[in-house]
């Protein structure tokens, strides 16, 4: 019988080195394989231009453009509303037409970040002591998501906000851990990093705070805790002031990013007054929508997984009270939603839940690498099931990319974050291109049509442009040989300030679109106009 | 040997109530009489299901062809395939042939359709043997043992589908086997029957190949042993493990020789051959006579050929959160309302994990599949149906995690009463299933009906609740012997009590055995 047995032997000495070299190398290994599957992912969403579908994105990369180049750059470009970080970061690269025009420069900090939170999740696991097994399978939850990978190769601002606050609660959990003063200042820097990203970082600079004190608090007592408290929140905050700083310089109101006419908050009053706000004041609907999206970002299995994960870790005897108390920052992304909903801060539209469309359903997404982290600690705890737990995900993750179930692609696609503006940047780039001449144009409005049309910044009057927008917004025929607006849509900039000017008489409608119309100036009226920048640097 | 007399009588018990529960109608249908409302919508071929599968059958038997002739393709709409100019069956082909001797057997004493649906009742009470037996090779006491597999005959929605033509309770059965194989026997020679109920599995119903991938997986590690010495690792692999396989060769070959014979193609599944939703009067494909506006679905319902269906397609993650809130919370279908004694059974997964048992992972990971499965499935309701269907198979591995629940608190008396209350309600919602109908549409389509019809329409069990209220029942003892003496109601409760009666006297049993024989106490 046992000529029909194949015995390999392994010594145990071999074995361990293997297991050594795998394990002191897993920061390669990981790095390549993180490296590897974003630049991919990227290469894909290039080659098949739903890189560039967000609307938004397509925004962050003008916003970036817009500091370096046209008719006033410079750093007031960035601003107000949308925290600066994402475009500053633009600003290294975004100069290249390429850069700019493939999304590229945008896409590289969220690859950066996809990468460096890949890591994180491992690392974090890690100081919790988890298994290795658990460790690797928290990174395959955080990578095995076509939502994760997609929003990963655009220019949006989520896996910025995701590496920066994965980054300042691991640094927090090595702190508690090991007292060291440098991982509590790390922890603070990245933290105010994401606080310059997105405000779902001012939420988690708010946790963390406390969450300083009340560690301090019980090692060493008020005194001590009060003095960590302010360094912690001095560097963490660092962000939040300046940019109170930056609106009050440059828009003459500090809160000018939170009731400005461009703010959230304005376009949640428009909404609520259209009565689509439907989750303002009602905790149930905002706790229902918000799952939702979690629900659909993250193939529900998964979020059940790390839900329960959750449960065994703030029930687990063995994990000191500190490492939960920190890790419990890890919801943050999931309390801020749901409060920004009920206050009417945020709107999020889930197909059939609120609303016939998608819209800011990539939400969900951030909560990605708090369910990898919970479910990578289940998977350790329980341990006797964990090939199970692993066989599951693996079954319902492989029927998610067999159906290519990604809903924030949808929302992309075919949700309210999507304009097909196509009809008027071909428009633009086929008649404009050649022509001298500038366009006026929202840039608040048609941000999408800018980008897409292919045309230098430098070509379009817009809300930024200083003195020329206060010109041509005056006498169009002098300054604008081409005026791109929604005609009788007073929320369109342009048309709430030139429909009545006397020069908009001597514009002819040359395209109407769907999304918008072009006016062309009429030949006899060219000769009056300016067509090179002629205000020189504007202050 | 007391014991034994008890259990046998016990089981005994269970199969006269199954019969007493079977749905049928005496006569044997003929192509003539096939597609009348006695033996259809009014009878116990009320659905495609049962009607697809049935069909098969009486065009095997009676026709010896696999392509349906037009009375029976008429029949068997809207469940109908259509390939190569030729009606065939969608459906997995083996329950049609598990089921011949039934029919066969049935037909010469002038009930062809009642033997049909009493071979798919003893499979259901065999799954009942089985649950006991597997329950106790792992540990659970033998009283609570047979109460787990009552339960999941009788208060689960199991019951309906005993007692009707459906391939939940052979699946279940093929799982169990499999699952009491491994247990039983823990040779190389066992996973010859292991593959060879695999292979089975497959042409019952195609997810089958999910459902028993645990087990497959689980023996599959027979093949290998780890053995870890002073300085070193050995892995070893049993070559002879391989030649097993053949167990599961002559069902598979069937399988590719059926699909051979009806599709033209080895390897099409029936779900993905293109399908007829209604026929005209010439026996051409035609449009069903509800509202489609979609003109890609029109033109593939008038010309079968156009349709592009595929296997990936029938399972999407984005349905999974309605998937699992309709198999678990829903009123229309979900756990809670039909069977919430299985809530009580999934506490026994916490008792083995303590138990350190190995085969709990099997246990989960066959609930698990199941779950997932089917809440990724585009129509979690299983269409016009009688309680989360799909979940059956789950249901018997629950149930013997539930025997290990009621070994472990059999002294306590607050859980026994609360288990009680909750089985009675249990038993009582199945049992109004069993003897009514499985035609319960989902609530989005009964909204949609209160719309057409401008009356109020009930979904959930309250439609057979009041189906029964009606003097309405399908079970075959019911409509032939007492109609006339005793009103559907009087027969429910007849029914239901003397369940009721069975599981007292098994819960009493339960609880006094612990109190005089403290030595078979669980640990």
């Amino acid at each position: 019988m046992n000529r029909f047995i194949l015995s390999i032997s392994f010594s145990k000495t071999t074995s361990r080195r293997l297991y050594a070299f795998f394990y002191n190398n897993i920061f390669y290994f990981l790095l390549a394989g993180l490296t590897t599957i974003s630049v991919f992912c990227f290469l894909v969403y290039l080659q098949n231009g739903l890189g560039l579908s967000y609307n938004d994105a397509r925004s962050h990369l003008d916003i970036g453009r817009r500091v370096v180049e046209g008719l006033k750059p410079g750093l007031a470009q960035l601003g107000s509303v949308w925290l600066p970080l994402p475009h500053l970061l633009m600003v290294l690269t975004v100069w290249n037409d390429f850069m700019w025009h493939s999304g590229l420069s945008g896409a590289l900090q969220s690859m950066i970040s996809f990468v460096a939170t890949g890591l994180l999740v491992y690392y974090f696991l890690k100081e919790l002591q988890v298994s290795m097994l658990g460790r690797l399978t928290g990174v395959f939850v955080f990578v095995a998501n076509l939502n994760m990978l997609y929003l990963q190769s655009t220019a949006m601002t989520e896996l910025l906000l995701i590496a920066t606050s994965t980054a300042g609660v691991y640094e927090l959990l090595k702190w508690q851990r090991n007292n060291r003063l440098f991982n509590l200042l790390l922890s603070s820097f990245f933290i105010m990093l994401s606080t310059l990203n997105r405000y779902d970082g001012w939420f988690l600079f708010g946790w963390a705070s406390v969450i300083v004190v009340i560690v301090m608090w019980k090692k060493v007592g008020w005194r001590a805790a009060e003095g960590v408290f302010f360094l912690f929140t001095t560097l963490g905050a660092l962000g939040i002031v300046l940019w109170f700083l930056w609106n009050q310089l440059i828009f003459h109101d500090a809160l000018y990013f939170i009731f400005g006419p461009y703010s959230a908050h304005a376009q949640q009053q428009q909404l609520a007054q259209a009565g689509v706000l439907a989750t303002k004041k009602d905790l149930l609907l905002s706790i229902k929508v918000y799952m939702y999206a979690l629900a659909y970002n993250e193939y529900t299995f998964p979020l059940i997984l790390g839900l329960t994960g959750a449960i065994v870790l703030f029930f687990d005897k063995k994990l000191p009270l500190n490492s939960k108390i920190v890790s419990s920052a890890l919801f943050a992304p999931l309390i801020f939603n749901i409060l920004a909903l009920f206050f009417g801060f945020s709107v999020l539209f889930v197909q059939g839940i609120s609303g016939d469309t998608w819209f800011n359903v990539r939400y969900g997404i951030l909560m990605s690498p708090s369910l990898a982290i919970f479910i990578g600690y289940l998977v350790y705890r329980w341990h006797k099931l964990r090939y199970l737990i692993i066989g599951l995900l693996f079954f319902v993750t492989a029927f998610a990319f067999l159906n290519q179930d990604a809903v924030t692609i949808d929302d992309a696609r075919v949700g309210s974050s999507q304009v097909n503006v196509s009809e008027v940047a071909n428009w633009l780039n086929k008649n404009a291109k050649d022509k001298p001449g500038f366009v006026l144009i929202a840039a608040a409005s048609h941000d999408a049509v800018i980008f897409s049309s292919g045309l230098p910044m430098s070509k379009f009057i817009h809300e930024g442009t200083g003195e020329y927008w206060v010109s041509a917004t005056t006498s169009p025929d002098r300054w604008a040989r081409w005026i791109v607006m929604r005609t009788n849509d007073m929320n369109d900039q342009t048309f709430k300030l030139v429909h009545n000017t006397p020069g908009f008489k001597k514009y002819t409608l040359v395209g109407h679109y769907p999304f918008a119309d072009i006016y062309e100036l009429k030949p006899q009226y060219i000769s009056q106009l300016h067509t090179t920048p002629v205000f020189g640097h504007q202050k | 040997m007391k014991n034994n007399i008890i259990t046998i009588t016990l089981f005994i018990l269970c199969f006269f109530i199954l019969l007493l529960s079977l749905r049928g109608i005496a006569g044997n249908p003929t192509l003539a009489t096939i597609n009348d409302a006695k033996w259809t919508t009014d009878g116990p071929l009320e659905l495609s299901p049962d009607r697809g599968r049935f069909a098969l059958t009486y065009s095997i038997v009676e026709e010896n062809s696999f392509f349906f002739s037009l009375p029976i393709a008429r029949f068997a709409t809207p469940d109908l395939g259509y390939k190569n100019g030729h009606y065939v069956s969608l459906f997995a082909p083996f329950v049609s042939y598990v089921i011949i001797p039934g029919y066969i057997l049935g037909k010469l004493f002038g009930l062809a359709q009642v033997g049909s649906f009493a071979v798919i009742a003893f499979i259901a009470l065999l799954n009942v043997v089985l649950i006991r037996l597997i329950s106790m090779r792992l540990g659970a006491n033998k009283i609570a043992a047979t109460l787990a597999g009552l339960v999941f005959l009788f208060a689960t929605p199991a019951y309906a589908y005993a007692v009707s033509l459906y391939q939940h309770h052979i699946s279940t059965f093929l799982i169990l086997l499999t699952l009491y194989i491994l247990l039983r026997w823990k040779n190389l020679k066992s996973l010859f029957f292991v593959w060879l109920l695999f292979g089975i599995s497959l042409p019952i119903d195609n997810p089958n190949l999910f459902l028993m991938a645990p087990l497959v997986i689980y023996a599959s590690g027979r093949f290998f042993s780890i053995n870890k010495m002073k300085e070193k690792i050995n892995f070893s692999f049993h070559f002879l493990g391989v030649l097993t396989f053949l167990g599961g060769v002559l069902p598979l070959l069937f399988f590719l020789w059926f699909n051979q014979m009806s599709y033209g193609n080895p390897l099409q599944l029936g779900g993905t051959v293109a399908s007829v939703k209604a026929i005209d009067a010439n026996g051409k494909p035609t449009l069903p006579q509800v509202a489609i506006t979609d003109k890609k679905t029109i033109d593939g319902l008038l010309d079968p050929a156009k349709q592009n269906k595929s296997v990936i397609q029938f399972f999407q993650s984005r349905n999974l959160i309605n998937g699992l809130y309709e198999l678990f919370i829903s009123q229309d279908r979900g756990m809670l309302y039909f069977t919430p004694v299985m809530f009580i059974g999934m506490f026994g997964g916490i008792l083995l994990y303590r138990k350190k048992s190995s085969i709990l992972v099997v246990l989960v990971g066959i609930i698990g599949m199941n779950v997932l499965l089917y809440a990724m499935w585009g129509d979690p309701y299983g269409g016009w149906a009688f309680g989360s269907r799909y979940l059956i198979p789950a249901y018997a591995i629950i149930a013997i995690l539930l025997s290990f629940v009621l070994s472990a608190f059999r002294k306590n008396i607050w859980f026994l009463l609360f288990f009680s209350l909750v089985v009675t309600y249990s038993i009582s919602v199945n049992t109004v299933g069993a003897i009514t109908s499985n035609s319960n549409p989902p609530k989005s389509e009964v909204l949609a009906l209160e719309k057409l019809y401008h009356t109020p329409e009930t979904y959930s069990f309250d439609r057979n609740i009041q189906l029964l209220s009606h003097n309405t029942s399908k079970s075959f003892i019911w409509q032939t012997y007492f109609k006339s003496a005793i009103s559907a109601v009087t027969y429910y409760w007849i029914l239901v009590t003397s369940i009721l009666l069975i599981f007292v006297g098994q819960i009493i049993s339960l609880r006094i055995h612990t109190t005089y024989k403290p030595e078979d106490r669980y640990e």
